[in-house]
């Protein structure tokens, strides 16, 4: 469980007149569940990859309960990210040819993380998730029960923060909206932040904070309004 | 990780096989090379063992090394009796034996010589005895004939439109043992009876008409058919050659000493006669052989480079397609370390069985080869790995893993963040 302390972000891309995204403050509380929302090219997935490291910044501070990512080295945010970041993403990325277990277990695997624990939480969560064969191969999967493979994957390192970029975008409406609570449901239970970038109205209104980003700058945060 | 790439290494099935199969075709093409000159040399080297010194009339030295050692059929000028008798009687000489050289059956070269290289070639026979009578035969191990059978010589080869001697036919007496030479496709006969069939040499009290032009003959060139000698297939061998000798276009000589062996090719190096170490003669013969194989080499390893930058475009090309999954891997927090050593690990363990199987089929393509020129040319291609070729192995895949760098540094300094976008 993470808090967020974001002060004086600001990515812009050599050729773009404005940053494509600017937050001079935000915070984001532990175990907190924020949406983002915003019209496409309002800086959504900008703000996925700068709180997840993906993106490096240069200025301002990251801060994740201490952890400044703009002072880590780029092996130094691979190696925090995959110990405290699960990550759902609207086409999965799962990797064909391997059995949901294996796709679910895979990060842990290749950062040397999948013991024993690991390995039974994978298949209790993807039990959790309603898949009753960890042995299936993803390619045979739904979209639905892809996405739910996705989601045991983002959780079986008991991350601290999990992030889902468009999480429901590619499914009918039945099956985001398990995978809604899945998502909500499971990182709740593991007492992870969330952060949700969503168009989804439906999977929206179950966070209680949402943000709205517009031309890279938050134009709504309904915390900041309550306060 | 290995699951990871097991995984892929199934999903592009097709183009893993292709790759493969290239750099396979591409490391045999040099293999074989390699082997094949090996093979030649090893087993010409091993034919022309048994033949210390040959001597011959003058003219080419490599002739003379491929009618004698290797049995290539070719007209080679005769040296006078004389010639012969003298290196019998020398005392530096262990043994001195004729080898008469033109005649043929059934496509195996027969060879007039004496009870003395038989019994250097094959100190035991296989079966059967040795030559006795002047109607008897010795046959080489890889010969198709059974004790017994009945050989009419047949003047020079089938092919040339040769004829055949009417004036004697040999019985098969005995089998040598493998030599692994050409010789072990020859059928060895008296020389006495060669000399009679062709008018040459005889007792000049017996045959009158001995003493004409038939002396001076060359071999191959005899013009068939005028005159035809026989010869007493029960006669028996005389090898004092002191007594009887005729003319021969080679003489194989056994040298008692290594000094002895330089002391003879000096003496018969001048005038009409040659002679020669026939080990030297393919020494020679293998420098001009080996501007063959550098040639050969260069175009080998040209298609490998050719091969390599097909695999480095293949696979940079492969990476791109990757960037998706490479970006994924990167997000879930693969380190970008665990990245590169993906990618160079598909792509090495992939080029590197690829090497194995391209070592396997050059062996294999050189076995097959060396087999057919066995079966023709009756002398045994030794196709072996040596040393060297671990050199080459080791240089290629050295190669491979360091071709392998390129694209596994492309996807080590891709960025995670772009590629998730695209």
């Amino acid at each position: 469980m993470l808090s967020l302390t974001l002060k004086d972000i600001a990515v812009s891309y050599a050729g773009l007149a404005a940053p494509v995204l600017s937050v001079p403050a935000l915070q984001f509380a532990a175990g907190e569940n924020v949406a983002v929302t915003g019209a496409s090219g309002s800086g959504k997935s900008t703000f996925v990859n700068v709180v997840s490291g993906l993106e490096h910044v240069r200025e301002g501070r990251i801060d994740w309960s201490g952890t400044d990512l703009v002072r880590l080295a780029e092996h130094r945010r691979d190696h925090w990210r995959a110990e405290h970041v699960g990550l759902v993403m609207q086409d999965f990325h799962l990797f064909p040819g391997l059995s949901a277990l294996d796709n679910v277990l895979l990060p842990a695997r290749l950062a040397s993380a999948a013991s024993s624990a690991v390995k039974r939480r994978a298949r209790d969560l993807l039990a959790g998730t309603g898949l009753e064969r960890p042995g299936q191969s993803v390619e045979t999967m739904s979209r639905g029960e892809m996405q739910r493979v996705a989601i045991a994957r983002a959780l079986v390192r008991a991350p601290g923060i999990v992030i889902a970029d468009e999480p429901t975008a590619s499914l009918d409406e039945e099956s985001g909206q398990v995978i809604a609570d899945l998502l909500i449901g499971l990182a709740g239970a593991a007492g992870a932040t969330l952060i949700v970038v969503s168009h989804d109205p439906a999977l929206i209104s179950r966070l209680p904070r949402r943000i709205t980003l517009e031309r890279g700058q938050i134009s709504h945060d309904s915390k900041a309004a309550v306060i | 990780m290995i699951g990871f790439i097991l995984a892929d290494i199934r999903r592009h099935k097709g183009g893993t096989i292709a790759i493969l199969l290239l750099v396979a075709f591409a490391v045999a093409l040099a293999v074989s090379v390699t082997l094949q000159e090996r093979a030649l040399r090893l087993g010409s080297a091993r034919a022309a063992n048994a033949f210390d010194l040959v001597i011959g009339a003058a003219g080419s030295e490599t002739q003379l090394v491929l009618s004698s050692v290797f049995l290539q059929p070719a007209p080679l000028p005769l040296m006078e009796g004389a010639v012969l008798q003298r290196l019998a009687a020398d005392p530096r000489v262990a043994f001195a034996a004729p080898i008469g050289f033109g005649d043929s059956f059934a496509g195996y070269p027969l060879v007039g010589t004496s009870t003395a290289l038989v019994a250097h070639l094959s100190p035991q026979l296989q079966e059967g005895v040795g030559l006795r009578q002047e109607g008897n035969a010795v046959i080489g191990s890889a010969v198709d004939l059974s004790m017994g059978a009945v050989i009419k010589p047949m003047h020079g080869t089938a092919e040339e439109g040769a004829h055949t001697h009417t004036g004697l036919a040999y019985a098969v007496v005995g089998r040598m043992k493998p030599t692994g030479t050409p010789w072990d496709r020859a059928i060895l006969v008296p020389i006495q009876a060669v000399w009679e069939l062709h008018g040459m040499g005889h007792d000049k009290a017996e045959h009158e008409e001995a003493g004409h032009e038939e002396a001076g003959h060359a071999e191959a060139g005899h013009a068939g058919g005028e005159h035809e000698h026989s010869a007493d297939a029960t006669a028996p061998i005389n090898e004092d050659w002191a007594e009887h000798s005729a003319g021969v276009p080679a003489v194989l000589v056994k040298p008692k000493t290594i000094a002895d062996a330089y002391k003879l090719r000096q003496e018969y190096r001048s005038g009409t006669t040659l002679a020669v170490f026939p080990g030297e003669v393919l020494t020679r013969l293998y420098a001009t052989l080996g501007d063959a194989k550098i040639l050969l080499m260069a175009v080998a390893i040209g298609t490998q480079v050719l091969i390599a930058a097909a695999l480095l475009l293949v696979t940079i090309m492969h990476v791109g397609q990757r960037r998706r999954q490479i970006g994924a891997l990167r997000a879930f927090g693969a380190s970008r370390t665990v990245v590169f050593r993906i990618v160079w690990l598909q792509l090495f363990a992939i080029s590197l069985a690829g090497i194995l199987l391209g070592f396997g089929l050059g062996y294999l393509v050189s076995d097959v080869i060396g087999g057919i020129v066995s079966r023709q040319n009756g002398f045994t291609m030794p196709v072996a790995f040596a040393r060297g070729d671990l050199a080459f192995a080791a240089f290629v895949t050295a190669f491979a893993a360091v071709l392998a760098v390129v694209p596994a540094v492309l996807a080590y300094r891709q960025s995670p963040a772009a590629a998730l976008k695209g």
